[in-house]
């Protein structure tokens, strides 16, 4: 069974294949019949390739490419109302189509002049992968429109209401625009998904239309420097003494005083009746007096002055560390060159 | 030995350049009090000293120290009058930033119209230094152990110890403090006899220093 399977895949397999290269081939068959001026013979062809029961897989281009020969051949056999019907369904379908005069009669040319004028169509060309220096070199875009039309094209952000212009006025065919690659703000692009919007107007039948072409820009510079984080509380030292040093300040004194009465009544011989607690009670009471006034100091300033120097010290320097990095990295950012490709729409 | 030891790890840092020096001048009220023989002679007088104190580094410190008093004998008997006088030198190295440990060694010359005594002492202790209250102050408490202590005419004491606790301001050039000074020295008893000596002290001093950054 599964044999079985694996040998209709591969045998259909070439068979799909074939079919796209059938297209393509009947295509070609019938440009050279087109050439021959043998055009009944094209016809049937043409009509092969565009008929819905058509065996073989037909792109958008092929049968864009169908309609125009069809509509060329249709002029050809003096069915030019027809033509121009064919000559606008292609149009329609890919408004850059167009007709090169090496190989069509002017008859033909200017029926497919007469579907322009009847058909108004606007079209936004893909751009073409690049990689560009925005300080000397120039985004290209290629938009047109059907016939003459007053033009808006616009490069935006995808999905943002509005962007920065890069031509206004009339037009009439392919236009050639270029981009410096900034914004309405004046700063470089951003990475991201960007759009290139044609909005216009006929001026022969005051129908609006519009077209869009997407593409992703991605800024490429040299790897940025990190600023340094914001200092924390471990990275700083204490501004203010905690309630408690105060009373640890008052403790040490009486504490030193204690000590000095210490030594002269513990440490002292008793046998000597020593009368030296007076001369113990004056540093006794100095530090006492030290003690109760540094409390009291404690208390009502509980800044620590130093402490605050030092950290003033340290923000300073970090706010000097990272306005250089700051500066180093803008001055990677103006190196930037825009890597633009082709996307698919506002999103992945 | 130890004082060689200790000028030759000094002697880099002088050489660098790191160096602070300090001179003192105290003035104070001394008690002197010696039982012999079960007969107690207290004395007591002004003393006044001085002291030139090196910082050698941010560790290191050497300190010469003179001193000298009249002691009066409460009793009135003259010949209980006498002088002292009194050179010492001590080391000292930063072990933590408040803690010093200290050693050196002390002559000590008490004198009277007949006689004549001297001291010889090795001091080993330390001093701690604790702020209060305020940035500038400090609290100063120091305490000695003397292993070696020779006296002429007596044997080695038995109990040689010394501690004083102070307090002191220091600004950037000047410097006020107090201390009260105890020594306490207990000699064996010999034929019956038993000899303790005291010596305590409130001295006041004012002292300025200079540095090299």
């Amino acid at each position: 069974m599964i044999r079985t399977s694996l040998v209709g895949a591969l045998l259909l397999i070439p068979g799909a294949l074939a079919a796209q290269d059938n297209t393509a081939e009947l295509l070609d068959r019938a440009a050279r019949f087109h050439a021959d001026l043998d055009v009944e013979r094209e016809l049937v062809l043409l009509r092969q390739v565009i008929s819905p029961n058509s065996p073989f897989i037909v792109t958008h281009e092929q049968r864009v490419f169908a309609y125009k020969y069809l509509g060329a051949a249709l002029v050809v056999l003096g069915q030019v109302d027809s033509g121009v019907v064919y000559f606008r369904a292609a149009l329609e379908r890919d408004p850059f189509v167009d007709l090169e005069p090496q190989k069509f009669t002017p008859a033909e040319l200017a029926a497919f002049a007469t579907a322009k004028r009847l058909t108004f169509g606007l079209g936004a060309r893909q751009v073409t992968p690049a990689t560009i220096d925005p300080r000397t070199e120039r985004v290209n875009f290629t938009v047109l429109s059907t016939h003459a039309a007053t033009l808006q094209v616009e490069v935006r952000a995808a999905g943002a209401p509005a962007g920065v212009v890069v031509f206004s006025g009339e037009n009439d065919g392919p236009r050639e625009l270029q981009w410096d690659g900034l914004m309405a703000n004046g700063h470089l692009a951003e990475s991201g998904r960007y759009e290139l919007f044609v909005l216009g107007v006929s001026r022969l039948t005051q129908r609006t239309d519009s077209a869009r072409a997407y593409f992703s820009i991605q800024q490429d510079y040299p790897a940025l420097e990190d600023t340094l984080p914001a200092l924390g509380a471990a990275d700083l030292l204490p501004e203010q003494h905690p309630p408690s040093a105060a009373r640890a300040e008052l403790f040490k004194g009486l504490g030193l005083g204690a000590a000095a009465l210490v030594i002269s009544g513990a440490l002292a011989n008793g046998d000597l009746e020593g009368g030296s607690g007076k001369l113990a009670a004056g540093v006794a009471i100095t530090a006492s007096a030290v003690g109760i006034a540094g409390f009291i100091h404690g208390r009502r300033h509980r800044e620590i002055p130093a402490n605050v120097a030092i950290n003033a010290q340290r923000q300073a320097a970090r706010a000097s560390a990272n306005a250089a990095v700051v500066q180093r990295n803008k001055e990677r950012l103006a190196q930037a060159r825009l890597v633009i490709a082709p996307a698919a729409g506002v999103g992945p | 030995m130890k004082i060689l030891a200790f000028i030759w790890l000094a002697v880099p840092a002088l050489l660098q350049g790191q160096l602070g020096v300090q001179g003192s001048f105290y003035v104070g009220q001394a008690d002197h009090r010696v039982r012999d023989a079960g007969v107690l002679v207290p004395a007591s007088g002004a003393v006044f000293g001085g002291a030139l104190t090196a910082n050698v580094g941010p560790r290191f410190t050497i300190a010469a120290e003179g001193m000298s008093g009249h002691f009066t004998a409460a009793s009135g008997a003259s010949l209980d009058d006498h002088d002292i006088a009194q050179l010492q030198l001590i080391g000292g190295m930063k072990v933590r930033p408040w803690l010093t440990v200290q050693a050196g060694p002390l002559w000590r010359n008490v004198s009277n119209d007949l006689a004549r005594q001297h001291w010889t002492a090795l001091r080993v202790g330390g001093e701690a230094r604790v702020p209060i209250g305020f940035e500038s102050v400090r609290g100063v408490l120091r305490g000695y152990w003397m292993p070696l202590v020779s006296v002429s005419g007596l044997s080695r004491p038995d109990v040689a110890l010394a501690a004083s606790a102070g307090v002191e301001w220091r600004g950037r050039r000047i410097g006020l403090g107090t201390r009260y000074v105890l020594e306490r020295y207990d000699f064996p008893v010999t034929a019956g006899n038993s000899r303790s000596e005291e010596f305590a002290a409130l001295q006041a001093w004012v002292s300025a220093s200079w540095s090299k950054p």
